[in-house]
């Protein structure tokens, strides 16, 4: 049996989880780093931790003797990209079609 | 992560609808394509590649409703190519008559994706103002860069 593994949104609808991400905007963090921040035991933050990984939302990498968990932004970066792309592109594109129909009208006349 | 666009125009809804249903006048503003009003209907239109974000120029549609004079919606898919899709959204057009002209509401959509979701949560009331601002401001940064 294959483990089932949360959708995004059950990954962010939990508040400690969106924290965790939160932190990490600043800085990389340790797992102990982390853990000092939040109210509950090393092992409840290193379980959300795996499913923030297990989601690719971060990516955890040892950096001597320590764990440190790291923002990942390329998902982040790509929708932003999108949005910003088409916002502005129909902008442009409602001129556009602004500018067609009163040209009809003008030659209508 | 929705895109919202109200636009008023002086032109009665029955003109702006063929201007958003016609292949040959949608060329005329929006881009070169092979719409029809059917629903089901699959098409394409094309622009210029976006190399920074991996897209391709190629958007692939399906209509989704036709409400004549008054709706409007397709997907709108689009990627760096080779059938690969990294965007998968929906573009609604709605028009309701003004006095004697239209007003046009485009809504696009559904960016969807497993990571895209972050967006959509941003806007959860759950979500704290503030942390959602600072989050946004960081995004912001990092694209900058």
């Amino acid at each position: 049996m294959s483990t089932q593994t949360p959708d995004a949104f059950q990954v962010l609808a939990d508040p400690s989880r969106r924290q965790i991400l939160h932190l990490l905007t600043k800085n990389s963090l340790t797992i102990n780093a982390l853990a000092e921040n939040f109210d509950m035991s090393r092992p409840a933050i290193s379980k959300h931790i795996k499913i923030l990984n297990g989601a690719g939302f971060i990516s955890i990498e040892d950096i001597g003797r320590e764990r440190h968990c790291i923002l990942k932004q390329d998902g982040f970066n790509e929708v932003q990209e999108w949005v910003h792309y088409f916002d502005k592109f129909w902008i442009s594109k409602l001129k556009k079609l602004e500018i067609a129909l009163d040209n009809r009208a003008k030659n209508k006349k | 992560m929705n895109i919202k666009h109200t636009w008023s125009l002086d032109h009665p809804v029955d003109v702006v609808w063929e201007y958003l249903t016609t292949a040959e006048l949608l060329a005329q503003w929006l881009m070169e394509n092979d719409f029809k009003p059917i629903v089901g209907h699959k098409f394409q239109f094309h622009s210029k590649p976006v190399a920074k974000f991996g897209f391709d120029g190629n958007i692939y549609c399906e209509v989704l409703e036709i409400i004549p004079f008054k709706k409007l919606s397709y997907s709108w898919k689009g990627g760096p190519g080779k059938g690969k899709i990294t965007l998968d959204s929906v573009v609604v057009w709605t028009l309701v008559p003004k006095d004697n002209g239209t007003l046009l509401m485009l809504e696009h959509k559904g960016f969807t994706g497993m990571k895209n979701f972050i967006g959509y949560l941003f806007m959860n009331s759950g979500w704290k103002t503030k942390i959602r601002k600072k989050f946004m401001a960081f995004l912001a940064l990092k694209q900058k860069q």
